[in-house]
């Protein structure tokens, strides 16, 4: 008996094994197929959101289906099905192969696909407390509470907000190699924030942990307690009230200091993004766009400071890109992408990896059964150095620190960023003075990096969970995780929106 | 399954729950996607999404099951499961209950046989020549072609029942100077419920040209500069726009521009938008009525530069003392909301974007625009994003070289003040980061935007292989 059956111990999960099955016979029978996996997903999510004392959304959403991807004599082709009896899978199977077989016509060389071992194994989120085991209506307390204290003082607070989401993905691969994997993925996310407006209509919001869509993991239940909600009210409120009158943030080259999140957004989006091999080679340029992290750089490429570190790392515990295996096939690994500042490797698949003549980082994720895997960041994280946030503040002299981001936006090669954040101090002489609002940065990608010259120790380091990273076309969300500390970089263009 | 199919099943299982207060609403798509990347066929899908939405309300008292298993067995559990929550959940203030039988009005038609029946020989066969184009012309080519059909239902308890079908073909190319490392890029695009009307040939040559036309690009500085932008990077503000300012919601909680201001002018007086889900013609797309069952309605946003419409759901309309304008938007990603399904800003009488272009002295023409976002100050709509895929620097009305690409950070409102031109003519953009519908817009001109930054796109600017 197989986990994914021994788990679920039902005749449906047996039958669904069966029509998998019989669809990869199917598909070997075919002989013009090279490769072909078949692969189930079961998810529920629920989605839990009180907004200013009132359950803005209860949901439950569930999903299930099989995603079927078939390597023809030339080229893929992806097809897939809600229906789980032998009919809908194998049908979803002929659709794949068919589409395979049309794209294989107009081919001008054939994909290349080196062929690997199956794996064969599996992989479930460790938990203490089954967050579906949780009554519903103390999840909505634990939200109700912070909302109803950050709005207890009335006005300049205009509207708060509290959020809880739970996922469960249960995932089953079986491919043409032979790999029979079952994984079983938790995830969770857990927020607040608050908003407050002044006379002339002008808004300020603050966020706990972080910004919306940071603040994911993969674990249970027993991670909301550690997040204490309300007791991060009073220091929420004040901060958003204050920011009301606070001054803007000036505009000049400074250093910078950003808090963790921050540096975990800086990551995602000049590291993790431009790292993807799809990218850089040009697989997705009808959403996201290229890279400037090209293959002739590997190795080679000063991408930041001897300090800068990163590596992903699909194994961390906890993390949003955590996994046994990936999506064909290939188990989680841990890999430097950038080692003492040198661009070393990339987040790659079987057959991009094999455009390099290099081995696949194991990568490929697909979010959900109706949509084929991806090149996605795992845990891409910065690695450590020494100190706390305090002894980064008390080692500047004239620097501004910025915190928790609240927009994002940087170039189709990753090249040219710039990123808003909710709020920032200004730090003279080693210590934080003034609070400033609207603050931004802008820069570009290596040198930014390369003007890293202080990362916070282990004790700053938090693995922040992004669970809405956005990629393919169409659109596929997936979660991915960041590990990072505060960190400071030298002599960056600062300034505020409410200048622009 | 056909929306009259969907909405069958809907029904029966309405009667067959037996819980008084019960709302259904369906979906199916059947996508085929073939997506191009360095000049191959790199991801051909043919997709299927089927999704229902529950709704169980106990009082005001509401919660919410979706599933993607359309079947009667399932919408019953969902029912159930949505009921049993319902008795824990808290009042939702405004909720007066679920959707009656209103009359709708005139549907508009949204289906296209010929999309529906297009199967992936046909897409492959459509692309096989535009793609040769482009090589032929030395470049490389990236982008896609959709066809795909989607139905939908909404039922009641209370006697709602709508169903809706619709077809939709897409198509986005790019002609590149190299597959994934920059250089001169040109893109072109057209969104159409017929395939067959697609302007494929059209739309390739013109990615061609921009691609020709932006070869070595020089540098530009950052500073403030008129700008003429196409159609494709106007729609970009304007879904922000939409997304931050148009909603019950934004307004409630008194971060959108229109919070505390209707009536007042806040942009130029020659700047009318509205949502119009009902547009008969080939810039219309969207289901006619919205995932509540409301009919949906023309709304005028801003009228002559004053703040005048807001959109709400059928809740929101109640706790803010309104109506519902039919703008609860399904869910994409998970997430529901109140918004815009088809947003469109007014064109103006300018007969060509040459005409825009010669009207500058000195300024930049900017052909699409890359990862807006809208977040930075949404009461003033201060966006920032970067130009892509043709970027031009305009003297004495003519374009006289391409640039490389630059940051903006503006307002987007303030911009449309500034704004001294537009087409008449006008194009529906897909909005990109859900299936809500689209945006149209013309060519506009604006007079003194902000570029703040400027783009690095050659390796050897990034100091290439430094230390080695």
């Amino acid at each position: 008996m197989s986990a994914m059956t021994a788990r679920a111990g039902d005749a449906h999960q047996t039958a669904v094994e069966e029509a998998m099955r019989a669809a990869l016979d199917e598909l070997r029978r075919a002989g013009d197929v090279r490769y072909a996996e078949v692969r189930f997903v079961s998810e529920t999510t629920e989605k839990l959101r009180v907004r200013d004392g009132r359950p803005e959304q209860v949901a439950t959403l569930r999903t299930r289906g099989v995603a079927i991807r078939v390597l023809g004599d030339k080229a893929w082709g992806f097809a897939c099905s809600p229906e789980l009896d032998e009919a809908g899978v194998v049908g979803a199977a002929r659709r794949a192969l068919a589409v395979a077989r049309a794209s294989g016509r107009v081919a001008h060389a054939p994909v290349l696909f080196p062929p690997r071992e199956g794996a064969v194994g599996a992989y479930a989120t460790r938990i203490e407390i089954d967050p579906f085991s949780v009554p519903l209506e103390d999840k909505l307390a634990l939200l109700d509470a912070p909302v109803r204290a950050l709005l207890a003082s009335g006005k300049p607070v205009q509207s708060a907000e509290a959020w809880m989401e739970w996922t469960r993905v249960d995932k089953r691969l079986l491919t043409t190699e032979g790999t029979d994997t079952t994984q079983r993925f938790t995830y969770g996310a857990c927020g607040m924030h608050v908003i407050a407006v002044d006379a002339a209509g002008v808004a300020q919001k603050r966020s706990y942990p972080t910004w919306q869509g940071c603040e994911g993991f993969q674990g249970g239940f027993e991670r909301i307690a550690e997040l204490d909600l309300t007791g991060h009210v009073d220091r929420l409120r004040s901060e958003a009230i204050q920011l009301l009158t606070a001054p803007p943030c000036p505009e000049a080259p400074r250093d910078l200091l950003l808090e963790s999140s921050q540096v975990a957004l800086q990551i995602h989006e000049s590291c993790g993004h431009p790292a993807e091999l799809d990218r850089a080679l040009g697989a997705e340029i009808s959403l996201a766009g290229g890279s400037f992290l090209q293959p002739k750089m590997l190795g080679k490429l000063e991408y930041g400071a001897k300090i800068v570190d990163l590596v992903a790392d699909a194994t961390t515990q906890g993390g949003m890109g955590t996994f046994g295996w990936d999506d064909e096939g290939t188990p989680a690994g841990k890999r430097p992408l950038i080692e003492r500042g040198r661009f070393v490797d990339y987040l790659s698949s079987r057959e991009s990896a094999a455009a390099l003549a290099r081995e696949s980082t194991g990568t490929m994720r697909a979010d959900g059964w109706s949509r084929p895997p991806l090149i996605r960041m795992v845990n891409v994280s910065l690695e450590p150095r020494s100190g706390s946030l305090e002894d980064l503040v008390a080692d500047t002299k004239d620097g501004v620190l910025m915190a928790t981001d609240k927009s994002w936006s940087i170039d189709d090669l990753r090249l040219n960023f710039q990123f808003s954040c909710e709020i920032a101090w200004e730090i003279k002489n080693g210590k934080r003075t003034r609070m400033l609002r609207d603050p931004f940065y802008t820069g570009v990608t290596p040198a930014f990096w390369r003007s890293c010259d202080a990362i916070c120790g282990p004790e700053e380091w938090h693995l922040w969970g992004i669970n809405s990273c956005g990629k393919g076309d169409p659109m596929q969300v997936m979660q991915v995780g960041h590990g990072a500390a505060a960190a400071r970089f030298k002599n960056v263009t600062i300034g505020n929106a409410g200048h622009a | 399954v056909t929306g009259s199919e969907l909405l069958a099943l809907c029904k029966d299982a309405l009667r067959a729950a037996g819980e008084a207060e019960v709302e259904i609403c369906a979906r199916s798509r059947h996508r085929g996607v073939a997506r191009v990347a360095i000049g191959e066929l790199s991801q051909h899908m043919d997709l299927v999404e089927p999704q229902a939405i529950v709704r169980v309300a106990h009082g005001s008292r509401v919660a919410e099951v979706a599933t993607s298993v359309l079947d009667r067995e399932t919408l019953l559990a969902c029912i159930a499961d949505a009921a049993r929550a319902a008795r824990l959940v808290p009042k939702t203030e405004g909720f007066e209950g679920f959707s009656g039988d209103h009359p709708g009005g005139d549907e508009p038609c949204r289906y296209a046989a010929s999309t529906a029946s297009a199967d992936a020989e046909e897409r492959v066969d459509r692309l096989a020549p535009l793609l040769a184009s482009i090589r032929a012309a030395g470049l490389v080519s990236a982008g896609y072609l959709e066809t795909s059909t989607a139905s939908v239902a909404v039922a009641t308890t209370r006697g709602c029942a709508r169903a809706h079908d619709s077809t939709m073909a897409t198509y986005k190319v790019w002609a590149l100077e190299t597959p994934g490392a920059g250089g001169a890029a040109g893109y072109g695009g057209h969104l159409h419920k017929d395939v067959g009307a697609l302007r494929l040939a059209e739309e390739t040559d013109r990615a061609i040209r921009i691609a020709k036309m932006s070869r070595n690009p020089a540098s530009l500085d950052a500073g403030v500069y008129d700008v003429v932008m196409e159609p494709p990077a106007v729609s970009e503000l304007l879904e922000w726009l939409a997304t931050i300012t148009f909603g019950a919601p934004e307004v409630e909680q008194g971060t959108s521009a229109l919070a505390g201001r209707i009536g007042d002018l806040i942009t130029g007086e020659h700047v009318d938008i509205v949502e119009d889900p009902l547009d008969p013609s080939d810039l219309g797309f969207g289901a006619p009525f919205d995932r509540e069952g409301t009919w949906r309605r023309k709304v005028s946003l801003i009228e002559r530069g004053r703040a005048k419409g807001i959109l709400y759901d059928r809740t929101y309309a109640a706790r803010m003392k309104s109506r519902s304008t039919g703008s609860a938007i399904l869910p994409e990603f998970g997430v529901a909301g109140v918004g815009t399904t088809c947003c469109q800003l007014a064109g103006g009488d300018a007969s060509s974007v040459d005409e825009l272009v010669r009207g500058m002295d000195r300024g930049l023409y900017v052909c699409r625009l890359h990862y807006v976002n809208g977040l930075l100050e949404p009461r003033r709509a201060v966006m920032t994003g970067l130009t892509r895929d043709g970027c031009f620097l305009v003297e004495k009305g003519k374009i006289v070289r391409p640039v490389g690409n630059l940051r903006f950070t503006d307002s987007f409102l303030e911009g449309l003040a500034r704004c001294d031109g537009m087409t008449k003519e006008r194009a529906a953009i897909p909005t990109w980061w859900s299936d809500a519908g689209a945006c149209v817009a013309p060519a506009i001109r604006m007079r003194g935007f902000l570029f703040n930054g400027r783009s690095q796109q050659q390796p050897e600017e990034l100091g290439g292989e430094r230390g080695r």
